[in-house]
């Protein structure tokens, strides 16, 4: 079993470093002319105007080493004795960098005149930076709880299944668990399971609805990846395993992504490299089903939701996930006063509680700090109704609302759908509008 | 029957001679036509000095006719271009070396006289952000051109008496002609770095009544207290106005002689080259003022275009009245890098740096 | 003399020193190899990639304000040098004579000269903007200032040389330019290759979920 490094080792660190570095990385850091534009696309430069969080300079580790084992001038160098090795000082000075100030929101990798996609080298860095321990406790401890007990927040079946009892008992549907041969096995993060388990009801009423068959594993229900965010390929590797396990092992076609960003970039992009072959079944975001439910005419609404509101796209569906018009069109079906923000779809402003800061106490108050441009961004809007599609970001905006006192609603698509959702013929349940 | 071919012959030869010196005078008279056809106008007196006086037409009135199409081809010498020759090397050159000299001389003294002028308070370690990096990298574009402008134009003005002793004439011929492209080409930019330094420190730069109580104690630079002054005070105003003017004066001539397609008559060009030739030796001249007073001449000056913070010790001597509105905003004792994140900041009025409080005494 | 040393030897070697650094380069890049992606793609990386290459070129939307400086200096610089490189006559003469064996037409003076102004005016504010700003001095190497003022000296002395009066000058000129060559390689300057595979991979990537990048 994959385990989580606590203890200190920068020389492993170095050794995990050096072979994270592949053409992309090391033409990326051919192709920087240390133009410094990243950091002007940064939230948490723009937001602080710290010179170190300019997004490639969080990857100098990466660069130095790169230069200095990898290119002829660096080995030269080294050769006549300039420059210096990496050392356990630039291991701690760079945990901060590497994981407190990145959300691996990727909107530097948008902006980069060379192309460079820093996100994920930063993401790689962190291989190296897990492998030597540089880790925050936070995000050992989600990792820990993953691996042990199936889900960072700690969320077992039990806690699943008594939420399920809720949705069964508050919808009066029964809520498939285990079925072999479903065509559609769902996933949850543990962020729904724990505090929105409107989610769970939402989808087991707009699947009847849309006679989607469909089941929920008790062996891997849980979507998150925290292996994805510590940067830890192995835990990675064993997390997305017991979701491919347990939908091959059911015989689903579809397995679905929550409402959760990172969990989507776990198993739809990274899952497939991570075990080291194409899977035996599809992924697809519940965004993406839903709109493709919706043009079969199988999703149907009624009424409206007269609010003025708009849509915060999370960085890991959208830009880093391409489900950009997937929510639009769900949205425009029961929302007529749908705004969006500057910025919006692909190079929207990330929470600031991705790439697992959302679990790194360390990175709490630069979290709030950074949430200004989110505040810009919704005043510019002028709206008190924000849907989104990541639990993760919800729950990082409703805190940062809170700090800031400010009077905004967030809620998620799917529920939003669901609460519009037109009765089945025969059936007299109606669909509550707020 | 022997003779007639003998004498048909010397006839032949006779009459051959004839026509050849008929084609000789033919040809040395018809240079001499125009001339007779201005005579016959009754233009040419007996008096040559009609003639000369003519050929250097003051008013560059086209006195001949040529087939030459083009800018003044019909004077036939230009007395301007002469004027101007004896102006540049009788003035120009020697009074403007006697400028440039003298004010060195002068800097040396005051330096002599009064030393630098040091923080009086010492340095406090707090600072207090004067210049965005965008104001810096605007000052030093319009400064390095300035000087690269300014040493490759004085090498043209005084290289034949300073260099050609020095490198000899080839050495001499090669730099001058190197000075002269780097000139040529790097001049038009400077209209641009003079436009951005006006947009870049014009707020701030009018000149207010407390400017000319600082012009009567001269700015404490002969000792005794320095009057108020807000953000920028009368020195650097004055060097601010005279950047502008000088800028504009020397880019405009600079524009006119650096693109000598556009019709521009000889008086024109040798009008700009006037101008141009005094503003330089003028501007430069006073920036050495400015050199020496922001770098040795004063403590604490130079990091506030370096860093783009300065002492708060400093800012309190020399900008009073801009020292306690920092103060008053908080702007005292910053972290380095305060000033991009102030800009970023929404509740603090980035923009009104700068500004002297309107309510102080000055009204 | 010099000038045929400049011009001769020294020339062909830092041709070779380019080319086979530049070659040595592009090895070391690509002999690191890319995992295949096993991930099942949603829209074609290579139509990514080819777009991303093209893309980039063009300002992208989403930076805050700071960045406007650095945009225009940024372009100033670029398409001023790419015109002086490729179109000034002596270049095309240059090119003709000693490269390919054919030319093209020149570009005409004032083109010329406003190209000239662009890239020396953008090149100085990158520079200084490179020394003032904290972003750029936190993240700034040796490399950027030497590549900085070594392109500098290339285009001052190209410029001091306008006349073409001056063997000395022409000779100024070239050396910098070999140095500038035998220096490439090893340096930063490399974005002027490279970025085709940087701006290729990430297109790709992005290509394959989807996105437009």
């Amino acid at each position: 079993m994959a385990k989580v490094v606590t203890e200190h080792d920068y020389a492993r660190g170095v050794e995990v470093l050096r072979n994270q570095i592949d053409a992309k990385i090391a033409s990326y850091l051919s192709s920087c002319v240390g133009c410094g534009l990243c950091a002007e696309a940064c939230l948490f430069y723009t937001e602080t105007g710290d010179a170190r969080y300019t997004p490639i300079y969080k990857v100098e580790p990466m660069r130095r080493l790169w230069h200095r084992e990898q290119t002829v001038a660096g080995k030269l160098a080294k050769a006549f004795g300039f420059g210096s090795d990496l050392t356990e000082a630039d291991f701690a000075e760079w945990q901060e960098m590497t994981y407190d100030s990145c959300t691996l929101c990727g909107r530097c990798s948008m902006v980069c005149p060379v192309g460079n996609d820093i996100a994920y080298m930063i993401r790689k860095q962190r291989e190296a930076f897990s492998a030597a321990g540089y880790t925050p406790p936070g995000l050992q401890g989600a990792s820990k709880r993953a691996l042990e007990i199936g889900s960072p927040m700690g969320v077992t079946w039990k806690a699943l299944s008594a939420q399920i009892g809720h949705a069964e008992r508050a919808t009066g549907l029964t809520i498939p668990v285990d079925v072999q041969g479903a065509e559609y096995m769902t996933l949850f993060s543990s962020m729904e399971i724990m505090n929105f388990p409107e989610y769970i009801e939402a989808v087991a009423r707009i699947f009847d609805a849309a006679g989607v068959s469909w089941t929920v594993s008790s062996k891997a229900f849980e979507a998150t990846n925290s292996g994805i965010q510590i940067g830890s390929s192995e835990i990675a590797r064993e997390l997305v395993s017991r979701v491919v396990d347990a939908a091959e092992g059911l015989g689903c076609k579809y397995v679905i992504s929550p409402e959760c960003g990172h969990a989507y970039t776990a198993i739809r992009w990274d899952g497939p490299n991570l075990i080291g072959r194409p899977y035996e079944f599809e992924v697809v975001h519940i965004l993406e089903l839903l709109d493709q439910l919706r043009l079969q005419g199988r999703l149907e609404t009624e009424g409206f939701d007269e609010r003025k509101l708009t849509f915060h796209d999370p960085c890991q569906i959208v830009r880093r996930g391409g489900v950009e018009e997937p929510p639009r069109n769900l949205l425009n079906m029961v929302a007529p006063n749908f705004e969006e923000m500057p910025d919006h779809g692909k190079m929207n402003w990330c929470c600031g509680g991705g790439g697992g800061l959302s679990a790194n106490e360390e990175a709490h108050d630069l979290r709030t700090t950074v949430f200004k441009v989110k505040k810009r961004q919704l005043e510019a809007t002028g709206v008190n109704t924000m849907i989104t599609a990541c639990a993760n970001c919800r729950i990082v905006m409703e805190e940062a609302l809170e700090h800031y006192e400010m009077p905004v609603v967030i809620e998620g698509v799917t529920e939003l759908l669901a609460a519009h959702l037109k009765p089945k013929a025969g059936k007299t349940e109606k669909a509550t509008t707020e | 029957m022997t003779h007639l071919p003998t004498e048909e012959k010397r006839q032949r030869y006779r009459r051959g001679l004839r026509w050849a010196m008929a084609l000789l005078a033919f040809v040395l008279i018809v240079p001499l036509i125009p001339y007779g056809i201005v005579a016959a106008e009754g233009q040419l007196g007996s008096n040559t000095a009609d003639i000369w006086r003519d050929a250097r037409n003051k008013d560059q009135r086209d006195a001949f006719r040529t087939q030459i199409q083009g800018i003044e081809t019909a004077v036939l010498i230009n007395n301007r271009g002469e004027q101007w020759r004896t102006f540049r090397e009788k003035q120009l050159v020697p009074y403007g070396g006697y400028l440039l000299l003298g004010t060195l001389g002068l800097i040396t003294a005051f330096f002599l006289f009064r030393g630098r002028i040091k923080i009086e308070g010492g340095r406090s370690g707090k600072l207090v952000p004067r210049f965005s990096s965008n104001q810096r990298v605007m000052h030093w574009f319009a400064a390095g051109l300035f000087v690269l402008l300014g040493v490759t134009g004085l090498i043209l003005l005084y290289g034949r008496y300073v260099l050609i002793p020095l490198l000899g004439p080839e050495g001499f011929a090669i730099t001058a002609s190197a000075s002269k492209e780097v000139h040529n080409l790097f001049g038009p930019i400077f209209p641009f770095a003079i436009i951005a330094l006006m947009l870049m420190f014009g707020r701030g730069n009018m000149f207010r009544l407390l400017d000319f109580k600082w012009f009567l104690k001269a700015g404490g630079l002969f000792g005794g207290h320095a009057a108020d002054s807000g953000y920028y005070n009368g020195g650097q105003k004055s060097w601010f106005w005279m950047t502008v003017l000088f800028g504009i004066a020397i880019s405009v001539s600079g524009l006119i002689l650096d693109f000598p397609v556009f019709g521009q008559t000889r008086e024109l060009m040798a009008g700009s080259h006037l101008v141009h030739g005094i503003i330089a030796v003028v501007f430069i001249a006073a920036s050495f003022g400015h050199i020496y007073i922001g770098t040795l001449g004063m403590e604490g000056a130079v990091e506030s275009m370096t860093s783009g913070y300065v002492d708060s010790n400093w800012a309190a001597e020399h900008h009073n009245l801009w020292y306690q509105e920092m103060e008053k905003a908080g702007m005292v004792d910053v972290e380095p890098n305060a000033l991009e994140e102030v800009k970023r900041h929404d509740d603090i009025d980035f923009k009104g740096f700068g500004q002297p409080n309107p309510q102080t005494k000055e009204g | 003399m010099f000038l045929e040393f400049v011009e001769g030897p020294l020339w062909y070697a830092s041709v070779v020193i380019f080319l086979v650094g530049i070659a040595i380069r592009f090895y070391e890049i690509l002999a690191r190899g890319v995992k295949p992606d096993l991930a099942v793609p949603r829209t074609d990386g290579t139509a990514g990639a080819l777009r991303t290459i093209v893309s980039r070129s063009w300002t992208a939307k989403g930076f805050s304000s700071g960045a406007v400086f650095h945009l225009v200096a940024g372009y100033m610089f670029h398409i001023g040098l790419f015109v002086l490189l490729f179109f000034a006559a002596p270049h095309i003469v240059f090119i003709e004579e000693r490269i390919l064996g054919f030319g093209w037409t020149a570009a005409p003076h004032w083109v010329f000269i406003a190209a000239a102004n662009l890239a020396f005016a953008g090149l100085i504010l990158l520079w200084l903007r490179r020394v003032m700003h904290p972003v750029m001095r936190k993240i700034s190497t040796f490399d950027d200032h030497a590549a900085a003022w070594l392109t500098f000296i290339v285009m001052f002395t190209g410029c001091m040389a306008l006349l073409e009066g001056h063997d000395g000058l022409r000779a100024l000129h070239m050396l910098s330019v070999c140095v500038l060559m035998i220096y490439f390689p090893f340096s930063r300057l490399m974005h002027a290759f490279t970025f085709v595979l940087s701006r290729g991979y990430t297109g790709a990537v992005m290509g394959r979920k989807g996105v437009q990048a």
